[in-house]
């Protein structure tokens, strides 16, 4: 009877309970199959804050609200709140990037937030800070900083946690070199390409035979920023008569001045950014170092990386005529520049610095590198950044280099207007030199460091 | 480097100026602190006000009226502030001054970045101070070419100045003998009938008002941003300690030898970030009570 009964139900059905287990078994061994033998598919285990739950997705801008730097993440604040308005909105350079998958409607559909925190310029706050973000806002980027020391803590802290993190402006060699990160990305440029673009600017202009002495802040940034201008200046013909390194929080640089003084060099550069820089040229103003002379030529300044923000601090009778390079100017007149100078215009009043600018592309090359790889995860939206050439972001064509995360793109050679040529009160430097992106590319491999795996250990 | 004449003589005249700040910060700290027994850390915080205050009128009328209207509004500030908050404190633990004025000093400066921006206010100097001096037009023994800027020395002797007016007022007014007795037996001058409180609020004024003056004329040196109080205040807090607590004498001896120390060192970076705190931990071995201090005043 019970056989009759189980040959009546399996023809009732077409199932026996072989056919149920064989099955189980096929789509368990199916199951089990890599995801690699699949096209475009990647193993989607948990990373960072990936996977992205719920409709939004939240971004984490860490920027110096106090300290020395704030003006500076003032401005950063608003590019990222511009940005996030046009990722969701539509806009801005998401008409001019090329290629981009951006179409206003979010990042892969989720609406974009963000969370805010203040890096003070403080290398442990900028941590605590990001961890903050990660751990308790489960942000899927952090982004910011505007200063080296404090940008490579960040991305130390992110890369072990898995949380990609996309550099503000920061520009020591370090950055994208000896500490170079899988997860950390940095657009702004750097102090060796300052060093190849601005000494054959300096040796033009001053000559070639030139002896100078170097002030450097005591941090990261400094101390690539003076390697890198002694080895181009002495390339162009130039000797070094000195360097004396300055602590970051001097106010008062009379008795580095002293020494320079009593040197024979005839050009001071000055490494130094933001109130450091200010301070240092106006006390070099005040030492009469603007009008003197020295070895019959006269004593030239020099600013390797300048600033609208520091020129304005500095006063442009102290800048007039005094080289430097900057990473992007609102002045530049390609699409992006100008779509962006615009959009930024009409929502703050003011157009945006080079740390807005570059704060504001990459959060719009992460978004499209997210498009791009179709998933928020981030090995996959590591390689969609890694050799990503694009244009349309305001430096030309660039290329977000793979082998050490940096952008090689245009930087500019800047030169400070004297007061009765200045036009608005924004208006500090003209653009003296577009470098092109080829003459300022360099071996990755010169400054050593290991990228890392995709995969956080 | 070697050290020729002519860097010795630049290191000494920036050593002087460096001293020379320091100075007119401490003097009004030791003065608070001799007399009133606090320890004010919001007094980097008046220097602050004061380069504001003094860069804002500067650049608006002129720095005749920054000089004519800031150290007196100090003074005001002072006593509103001695009034107002520190006098609550006079008979509380040090521990609470120290916290009540570090936290005023961190209110006052982000009001200030809050107002004026965390970014460099350009100073710009008087006509009749900018420029430079040709030292080697009035110090023979120079070789060639040395020169320093005009100000800084201007800096140097308004320092001078306004120590010797400070040492003037104690040494040779009534009101001096008064506030000297008042540091050394408040008490017993209270039995004698004398109202010292008000001659203190008067005090904190004062040390309000240096600050003031060396706000007015420091502005253009130390530069006007958020962070250049609380970077004066270590230093001269170091001075007044290593001068001795209280000792106005001290204070000018400890402010000049730092200031020295300083400019000697400016060209080895890890000497020059550490010295101060090496002399300090050197005095302090050696003489507990700070180079001209009076025995058993923090010792």
């Amino acid at each position: 009877m019970t056989d009759v009964k189980s040959e009546d139900t399996k023809k009732k059905t077409g199932w026996s309970r072989r056919d149920v287990l064989k099955a189980t078994s096929a789509g368990a061994a199916a199951g089990a199959t890599p995801m690699f033998f699949t096209q475009n598919a990647w193993a989607e285990e948990a990373i960072g804050n990936y996977p992205v739950k719920g409709s939004e997705v939240v971004l984490g801008f860490n920027v110096p609200q106090t300290g020395a730097y704030a003006d500076e993440g003032a401005d950063e604040l608003r590019a990222y709140k511009l940005a996030v308005k046009h990722l969701n909105n539509g806009g801005g350079m998401l008409d001019t990037l090329k290629p981009s998958k951006l179409t206003g409607n979010g990042i892969l559909g989720k609406k974009v937030t963000y969370v805010t925190g203040d890096t003070q310029t403080n290398a442990d706050a900028s941590r605590t800070s990001a961890r903050r973000m990660i751990e308790r806002d489960k942000v899927i980027m952090v982004t910011g900083g505007s200063s080296s020391g404090i940008a490579i803590a960040q991305q130390y802290l992110c890369n072990e946690l898995g949380i990609i993190f996309m550099c503000g402006l920061t520009h020591s060699n370090d950055t994208t070199g000896k500490d170079k990160q899988r997860y950390g990305f940095r657009h702004f440029f750097n102090a060796h390409m300052t060093g190849k673009a601005l000494s054959p600017v300096l040796s033009k202009e001053y000559g070639k035979d030139r002896r100078a002495f170097h002030l450097t802040a005591d941090y990261s940034w400094g101390h690539t920023q003076q390697e890198s201008m002694q080895e181009f200046t002495e390339k162009e013909g130039w000797s070094t008569a000195g360097n004396i390194m300055t602590p970051l929080k001097t106010t008062d640089f009379s008795s580095y001045l002293s020494q320079v003084l009593n040197s024979d060099a005839d050009v001071l550069i000055l490494n130094h950014y933001g109130a450091n820089m200010v301070n240092s040229l106006t006390n070099a103003v005040n030492f009469g170092m603007r009008d003197m002379q020295k070895n019959g030529k006269n004593l030239e300044i020099v600013v390797p990386l300048y600033s609208r923000l520091m020129a304005k601090g500095a006063g442009s009778a102290n800048i007039d005529g005094v080289l430097g390079t900057s990473g992007w100017n609102w002045a530049l007149q390609d699409e992006g520049s100008q779509v962006f100078v615009k959009s930024f215009t009409d929502e703050y009043g003011f157009p945006p610095s080079q740390a807005a600018h570059t704060c504001y592309v990459q959060t719009l090359l992460y978004a499209n590198a997210c498009e791009m790889a179709g998933t928020f995860y981030p090995p996959e939206v590591i390689k969609a950044l890694e050799d990503f050439k694009f244009t349309g972001a305001g430096n030309g064509e660039t290329l977000y280099r793979g082998s050490d995360h940096q952008c090689i793109k245009d930087i500019l050679v800047m030169q400070g207007k004297s007061p009765s040529a200045r036009t608005s009160e924004f208006d500090y430097l003209k653009i003296v030199d577009q470098v092109d992106a080829a003459t300022v590319d360099y071996d990755p491999a010169i400054f050593g460091g290991e990228l890392g795996p995709y995969i956080p250990a | 480097m070697d050290m020729t004449l002519n860097a010795f003589t630049l290191s000494i005249l920036t050593g002087l100026q460096l001293g020379s700040i320091y100075v007119l910060i401490a003097l009004g700290l030791t003065l608070i602190f001799g007399t009133l027994g606090v320890v004010n850390f919001a007094h980097g915080a008046l220097y602050l006000i004061a380069i504001y205050l003094a860069v804002s009128i500067n650049n608006a009328f002129g720095f005749t009226y920054a000089l004519i209207i800031v150290p007196p509004l100090l003074f005001v500030i002072g006593v509103l502030l001695e009034r107002g908050l520190i006098q609550r404190f006079y008979d509380r633990p040090h521990t609470d001054q120290i916290l009540v004025t570090f936290g005023l000093a961190i209110v006052i400066q982000e009001l200030l970045k809050w107002v004026f921006g965390a970014n460099n206010i350009p100073f710009a100097i008087p006509g009749w101070g900018n420029g430079i001096l040709f030292l080697h037009e009035y110090l023979p023994f120079l070789e060639g070419f040395v020169v320093y800027p005009k100000w800084r020395m201007i800096l140097v002797a308004v320092s001078i100045v306004t120590v010797a007016a400070v040492f003037a007022l104690l040494h040779l007014t009534r009101f001096g003998l008064v506030i000297r007795a008042g540091m050394r037996d408040a008490e017993m001058l209270q039995f004698l009938g004398v109202n010292i409180n008000r001659r203190f609020m008067v005090v904190f004024g004062l040390g309000a008002m240096i600050a003031g003056i060396a706000g007015v004329f420091g502005g253009p040196v130390t530069q006007v941003s958020p962070e250049v109080g609380m970077g004066l205040l270590v230093p001269s807090f170091l001075v007044v300690v290593i001068g001795g607590m209280g000792s106005l004498g001290g204070a000018v001896l400890a402010g000049v030898l730092i200031g020295m120390a300083q400019s000697f060192t400016a060209p080895y970076i890890n000497a020059n970030t550490i010295i101060i705190y090496l002399i300090t931990v050197v005095v302090l071995l050696v003489r507990p009570r700070g180079l001209l201090g009076s025995k058993g005043v923090f010792e």
